[in-house]
């Protein structure tokens, strides 16, 4: 794809708010995103930052089950459904012929259906001359609320079976948008990939942490997620996990210098860290002496140190 | 001709090298393509060492463009768009991650300064693993329409197939429940999950199953690192039984794998005795079966797996 125009990435780059945000994402599904974004924000959270922490992995969100947390406050996510009323038509056909994903058919005249997906677009409400299409609302999913003032978990959840999670991950940033002057600082969990969701989640981050393990895999995926932030000129610090992996470091150290980058070498995969994850419970509190935690209360500290006035 | 789709959820917990091993193993007494549809972070060619054939650019995502010698700026193209993919104080400006290519804003713009455009967001890859074809799609970076992208990778890959006189498409799927795996499993015959014994890996894996069970597809279960985290392992065992739900293999941790991946070999076939590859190997029977029990449409024939 060709270069970004400027007001693009200037409008990427635009929140409505001044609280900090830091985005962990990674490209590869499994490199331990959730893992560093719970921990990080329970470790900005134990510095006395009100934190929010924001699970913006609608298709698989696992941040309220690492924090061991209950959500609650649901609001749910909906989009336009257009329903064509038969009375009103004048069965001009308009409608069917804008439709670009096929889905209105007009099984009698004056009797428009809509059959298969529909992403809410409502063009055919702007080429109606007759006043003809009412708008229902669908549910596409939801977001929820949890967690104490010093850190607030806001998580997005696509129902099953749909297609439209980038709209419940707009959503959910405009809910934390709304209630951001509450907080310190803002910690994005994204979805693994490149595709439009992780897009979506990291607008307006000031710092995206890319989390990598040392695989072939791990390493090709990070060079996606990299290109991805050079293109919208986010600024981006590579952390290594399972850094007790026999896979090469200097090859995720290289494709980080090539971008300026720095590389955080972080957790081995050791019991404690396994402890927590299948517990529910942060390292940073069920171990807080552990290699793990420290190296989260680290980065926190210098996260606090450059980012909170 | 028959596919199966493997997919999981939670991403990492090992679809890609699952993938490639059974694939090595059925593909030893059968004609088969393998597909790689998670066209966001393509894997399966790197476990697999797989050589690029040819490379062609896909164009299946539609955007708005602006002519600017037409436009008036009256805004109300942005007014429209419901996926806030117009920017712009002056002159509108489109975020093309965000367009999806509806063409509201060309109906509204009463100069027609408005069109709206195929463009290429992603490539299609044919690659030589061995006597075996993988068809991998990529993303181009910070373009949209994955589920599009997939469907091209799934025509070219039953193509292929239907060339090669190949009986079955083992599909590397995506992580997640969105667009693209949507689009993987559509026109699949039999659904693999893989899943971990952690509560992340399980809740994932409980929202993959909704999805498939919404198409009808048959599924069943593979259990990978089975034996890290015991607790872990009796929630899915009971998860599973619960929703009657078949456990096809439990893989136990094979703390080798991620050397012979750095080494850039297979488990299944340098250390063909391991419990993990033993495991695969009775997998890859199983699903040899399965493809006979469940399989809608024409039996294809597979000799037992030893």
């Amino acid at each position: 794809m060709d270069e970004l125009e400027p007001e693009v990435i200037e409008d990427f780059h635009h929140t409505p708010f001044a609280t900090p945000i830091i985005g962990v994402t990674g490209g590869k599904g499994g490199v331990g995103k959730t893992t560093v974004a719970v921990n990080l924000a329970a470790a900005l959270a134990a510095h006395g930052l009100r934190v929010a922490l924001v699970d913006c992995d609608v298709d698989a969100p696992n941040a309220d089950i690492l924090l061991g947390l209950t959500l609650a406050d649901e609001v749910p996510v909906t989009v336009t459904r257009p329903v064509f009323s038969p009375d009103r038509c004048t069965d001009c056909g308009q409608c069917l012929s804008v439709c670009r994903l096929h889905s209105l058919f007009r099984p009698r005249a004056g009797n428009i259906t809509l059959m298969g997906e529909c992403n809410g677009c409502e063009a055919c409400f702007l080429v109606c001359p007759a006043d003809a299409i009412d708008r229902e609302q669908r549910r596409i999913g939801a977001i929820w609320k949890g967690g104490a003032d010093s850190l607030t978990l806001y998580t997005g959840r696509l129902d099953p079976g749909l297609e439209e999670g980038t709209l419940v991950v707009r959503r959910l940033r405009e809910r934390v948008a709304a209630e951001a002057d509450r907080f310190d600082i803002i910690v994005i969990d994204t979805a693994p990939g490149i595709h439009c969701n992780v897009i979506e989640a990291l607008k307006g981050v000031s710092l995206a942490i890319a989390v990598t393990e040392p695989t072939p895999l791990g390493s090709h995926d990070l060079d996606l997620i990299l290109s991805l932030l050079a293109m919208f000129r986010v600024r981006g610090t590579v952390f290594v996990n399972r850094a007790d992996l026999p896979g090469k470091i200097d090859e995720i150290e290289e494709l980080a210098a090539r971008r300026g980058m720095g590389v955080e070498i972080g957790l081995p995969l050791d019991r404690q860290l396994l402890d927590s994850y299948v517990h529910g419970v942060p390292v940073v509190h069920l171990h807080p002496h552990s290699s793990a935690a420290m190296t989260f209360a680290g980065i926190a500290g210098r996260i606090t140190g450059e980012f909170i006035p | 001709m028959k596919e199966i789709v493997i997919l999981s959820g939670k991403g990492g917990v090992g679809k890609s090298s699952l993938t490639a091993a059974l694939g090595t193993l059925l593909g030893r007494r059968h004609s088969l393509v393998l597909a790689d549809t998670d066209v966001d972070a393509p894997n399966l060619h790197l476990v697999l060492g797989a050589e690029r054939l040819e490379s062609s650019p896909i164009t299946a995502s539609e955007k708005a463009f602006v002519d600017m010698d037409r436009c008036v700026g009256c805004g109300l193209c942005t007014d429209v768009c419901r996926f806030d993919a117009i920017i712009g104080d002056s002159r509108p400006v489109i975020a093309r991650y965000s367009c999806e290519g509806c063409g509201a804003c060309a109906i509204a713009c009463p100069e027609e300064a408005i069109t709206i455009r195929q463009v290429t967001n992603g490539r299609l890859d044919i690659m030589a693993a061995g006597d075996h074809r993988v068809v991998s799609g990529s993303l181009d970076i910070g373009a949209s329409s994955s589920g599009r992208l997939v469907d091209v990778v799934k025509r070219r890959a039953r193509e292929l197939a239907g060339e090669l006189g190949a009986g079955l498409i083992l599909t590397d799927g995506p992580p997640g429940i969105g667009c693209p795996v949507i689009a993987t499993l559509k026109g699949a015959d039999h659904v693999v999950l893989v899943t971990e014994p952690t509560p992340s890996a399980l809740s994932d894996l409980g929202r993959v199953v909704e999805v498939v069970q919404g198409f009808h597809l048959p599924l069943g279960v593979v259990l990978n690192r089975a034996d890290i985290f015991a607790d872990g392992r009796g929630q899915v065992l009971r998860y599973l039984d619960a929703h009657r739900i078949e456990l096809l293999a439990e893989i136990p941790y094979d703390p080798e794998l991620p050397r012979a991946l750095a080494r850039g070999e297979l488990a299944v076939t340098a250390r063909p005795d391991a419990p993990s590859s033993l495991a695969i190997r009775a997998l890859g029977k199983r699903i040899s079966d399965l493809i006979q029990r469940n399989g809608p449409g024409r039996a294809i024939s597979l000799k037992t797996m030893t």
